[in-house]
């Protein structure tokens, strides 16, 4: 399907109506991750308590396994040339003796421990200060727009885009983590700028606005496949670098935070150009109006 | 083209790039060439301490009376009557039968008097109504007590305590803590997390680590980096004391073993008399007391002691050295001592630090570790080879997207120039002001690249709306246009960085200073001079 038929074939309510179907399915799986775990996503290691090790893969699983019996294991899995051994909560004595075993027994071992403390203390952070980054990103797109419609659908967006990106991480098994939650807050910054540009485009320059939307969608797509190409880019090293060489490994936080983008930026595309741009034509073409009159022509 | 040389933007631009360049050329130093970049643990090689000072500030309502007559009656089974004048610094305990001064002395009370009267036993205690409060805190919380003030009452715990057990504690002798927050908050005093923090530096200094950063956060947390050391040793270097020893000199240069730093038995805060002389109370165990007697007679300290002083040491390394004050000495001769004071003269901050050497290095408080990790060097290295090719392949990526796009070299070749332009001013940015590059920070770097051909689309997009380059007014109203929506969106994507700052101890602060650095970068200097130049080679290509 060309640009231009993408743009103008589909009445404008109904395309809206399927991004927010979208939305609505993303609120419901959130919603259904809310009701059995008591949180809208997986909480990650950091935000729930306990330890992550990562060493190279010298043994078997099952040697390795045997090592840590009495430690409250929760996973083993092998990830590029690397066991990631996921633990459980440890008093202190006994984190102490785990750490110095596996400083003894492996060669460059990662260890990563999250104590209660720290783990309740990120979660209250997180409760207040993701609301709250959101709510100052509204701030200033009002200040911005001025017209609550446009105001709202930009708003609409980006809240959307985060919802989604959350809804694919549950679908896909990624949790939360300090850096799932940079990347959905970039989001936001993402969201609005492809929106700004679609806004500025379609309100404040002259002609028919399926053209301005088509002229604008151009722009727009080439934006997110610029800054697709880049994260998909961190995403492949992230993830697969350890298929090249086997002194590489994978890089959890970039895996994170790649994997949420990607998820965030195709849901920005349709929440750009399927819902917004139909949104805007909606509001061109409203028949009353004297201000929509004159942008239509 | 002698046009836009003089465009005060592309100057600056250029200015801005060189200066970079400059900032990030590698320079000789210790082991060979280095640029200034820091890079964090993640890429280093390194473990992490997050510890909680466990405390609170508590300001309790207390009556010393009622402390006293459950101190003395449960430890001597049977009732007694406590007298204290207003303003006195001694309390009268009248109780039935007898009471030893051992008993008394075992409540915490040394300075006492003890003497029968008839059927009856009268106690006399020297302690104010503060040093009553801070006994009974002390040997019920089975912690140590600071006295922080009288107005309002209030003092710091140094141990793990809740509201509801210290209350209590309390209602056992009619005490209650004030309402809400004031009566008991968690936390330590800022002096306590800095004699915290001091100890540590000093502790970590001492085993010779180069690169350290003990932080604080929130008055109740320390974070401690520490580049090459596993999180095995780093535990082990903040929970394990220093050998505390004391010597006394035999000939000039020689001195023999007294005793170790396990004989000391107590330590209390310096003191200073009425002539400013400074000086650490500490009080030995009965083995060090014989010892430290048996030490002082041996080597004739007791008769000559100027030529044979008392020396202490922390990890082998002299702390202090005096001799015995003539009294002590001549008591000495005599009988083993208990109680001592190490005299520094006028130089209260060297009673302090003798007082933290006399610890062992031992924290005031009770710390608990919260998080720690580690990355070895050589996984570390892994790392770093490995996100510079995504940022490599990033870039790439991007520019080939854009080539795709435009097919035009004359406009792809400014535009990543433009982009990897702003990825050395962050660099730079991050080299001058000491940013850590970790992990974090270099998916930042990545991911504004990403934003930044981003805004480069939209200006060039702008400006080539009608398929040509403009000229003149609408060149610039067509820039101006572009850059609103670059700053829209910069404006949003700074707002949301924010959180970034504070949550998980600024884990991912590092993220969000390069983002907003790279958005800032863009928006006032990469972008301006873009919008200039690609202009102009567009209109000469015209």
């Amino acid at each position: 399907m060309d640009p231009e038929t993408f743009i103008s074939k589909y009445e404008p309510k109904k395309m809206v109506a399927i991004s927010l179907a979208v939305l609505a399915v993303a609120l419901a799986i959130l919603g259904f991750t809310y009701l059995k775990t008591g949180s809208p996503v997986n909480l990650g290691v950091e935000f729930t308590g306990g330890t992550i090790i990562t060493v190279p893969v010298v043994e078997s699983e099952g040697e390795i396994t045997a090592k840590l019996v009495g430690y409250p294991v929760l996973d083993i899995r092998e990830v590029g040339h690397r066991f990631m051994i996921q633990l459980g909560p440890m008093d202190d004595a006994e984190y102490r003796e785990l750490s110095a075993m596996i400083d003894a027994e492996y060669q460059d071992p990662e260890i990563k421990y999250m104590g209660p403390v720290y783990s309740k203390r990120l979660q209250e952070q997180a409760k207040t200060y993701i609301p709250l980054s959101f709510l100052f990103m509204a701030v200033v797109v009002f200040l911005i727009f001025r017209t609550p419609f446009v105001s709202m659908t930009v708003i609409l967006a980006a809240f959307s885009d985060i919802v989604i990106a959350a809804a694919c991480m549950t679908l896909a098994g990624v949790d939360l983590s300090l850096g799932t939650v940079a990347a959905l807050l970039m989001l936001i910054g993402y969201s609005v700028d492809s929106n700004i540009l679609l806004n500025n485009r379609v309100l404040k320059r002259k002609g028919r606005t399926e053209e301005k939307v088509l002229g604008a969608f151009k722009t727009g797509i080439a934006m997110t496949s610029t800054t697709l190409s880049a994260v998909f880019a961190l995403f492949l090293v992230s993830a697969f670098s350890y298929l090249v060489s086997s002194s590489f490994t994978q890089i959890n936080i970039l895996f994170d935070i790649s994997v949420v983008l990607i998820f965030g930026l195709l849901a920005g595309l349709m929440n750009t150009w399927v819902m917004n741009s139909n949104a805007l034509r909606w509001y061109l073409a409203r028949p009353k109006k004297a201000g929509a009159r004159r942008h239509k022509r | 083209m002698t046009e836009i040389t003089k465009d005060p933007r592309v100057i600056i631009f250029f200015a801005a790039v060189i200066a970079s360049l400059l900032i990030l050329a590698p320079m000789p130093g210790e082991g060979g060439l280095q640029t200034r970049l820091k890079y964090g643990l993640d890429l280093e090689g390194g473990s992490w301490l997050q510890l909680k000072l466990q405390g609170a500030i508590v300001q309790p309502q207390l009556d010393p009376i009622k402390i006293l007559e459950k101190q003395f009656g449960d430890a001597l089974n049977r009732p007694v009557e406590v007298e204290w004048r207003q303003g006195s610094t001694e309390y009268t305990i009248a109780v039935e039968g007898r009471a030893t001064k051992a008993q008394v002395d075992d409540l915490g009370y040394p300075q006492s008097t003890v003497t029968p009267r008839g059927n009856a036993t009268r106690i006399t205690i020297s302690a104010s109504p503060v040093g009553v409060m801070m006994n009974y805190l002390q040997t019920s919380l089975d912690s140590d007590v600071k006295y922080l003030g009288p107005d309002p009452l209030s003092f710091e715990i140094r141990s793990n305590v809740t509201r509801e057990s210290l209350e209590e504690i309390l209602a056992v002798v009619g005490g209650t803590l004030a309402p809400g927050d004031a009566g008991f908050s968690e936390g330590v005093t800022e002096e306590t997390v800095d004699e915290t923090k001091q100890i540590l530096d000093r502790k970590l200094n001492r085993l010779g680590l180069a690169d350290i950063k003990v932080r604080v956060v929130d008055n109740k947390f320390i974070l401690i980096d520490l580049a090459g050391v596993t999180v095995t040793d780093a535990q082990d270097i903040v929970g394990k004391p220093g050998i505390f020893e004391i010597r006394i000199q035999t000939t000039a240069n020689e001195s023999i073993h007294v005793l170790y730093g396990g004989e000391i038995v107590d330590v209390s805060l310096p003191t200073g008399d009425q002539s400013g002389n400074w000086g650490v109370p500490f009080t030995l165990s009965e083995e060090g007391a014989l010892a430290f007697q048996k030490a002082a007679i041996d080597t004739g300290a007791t008769r000559n002691r100027m030529d044979h002083e008392v020396s202490m040491h922390l990890d082998n390394e002299l702390i202090f050295s005096a001799p015995l004050a003539p009294d002590l000495a001549g008591s000495l001769e005599v009988a083993p001592l208990r109680s001592m004071v190490a005299q520094v003269g006028g130089d209260s901050q060297r009673a302090h630090d003798l007082y933290i050497h006399l610890r062992e290095g031992a924290l005031p408080v009770n710390v608990e570790i919260i998080g720690s990790g580690q990355v070895t060097a050589a996984l570390g290295d892994q790392f770093k080879k490995q996100v510079f090719i995504a940022g490599v392949l990033a870039m790439l990526a991007a520019g080939l997207m854009v080539f795709l796009r435009y097919r035009n070299p004359k406009i792809v070749v400014p535009m990543v120039a433009t982009s990897f332009s702003e990825v050395l001013m962050m660099l730079a940015v991050a080299a001058l002001l000491n940013w850590q590059l970790d992990l974090a920070a270099i998916a930042g770097l990545i991911v504004v690249i990403g934003t930044g051909i981003d805004h480069l689309v939209i200006i060039t997009d702008e400006l080539l709306y009608e398929g040509k380059m403009p000229s003149g007014k609408v060149y610039l109203a067509r820039l101006s246009s572009a850059f609103g929506i670059i700053m829209a969106a910069a404006a949003t994507t700074i707002v949301a960085m924010l959180p970034l700052f504070g949550m998980g101890f600024g884990a991912f602060k590092s993220f969000a200073l390069i983002t907003i650095a790279g958005v800032l970068i863009g928006v006032f200097i990469a972008r301006p001079a873009f919008g200039r130049i690609v202009g102009k080679i567009m209109q000469a290509d015209q």
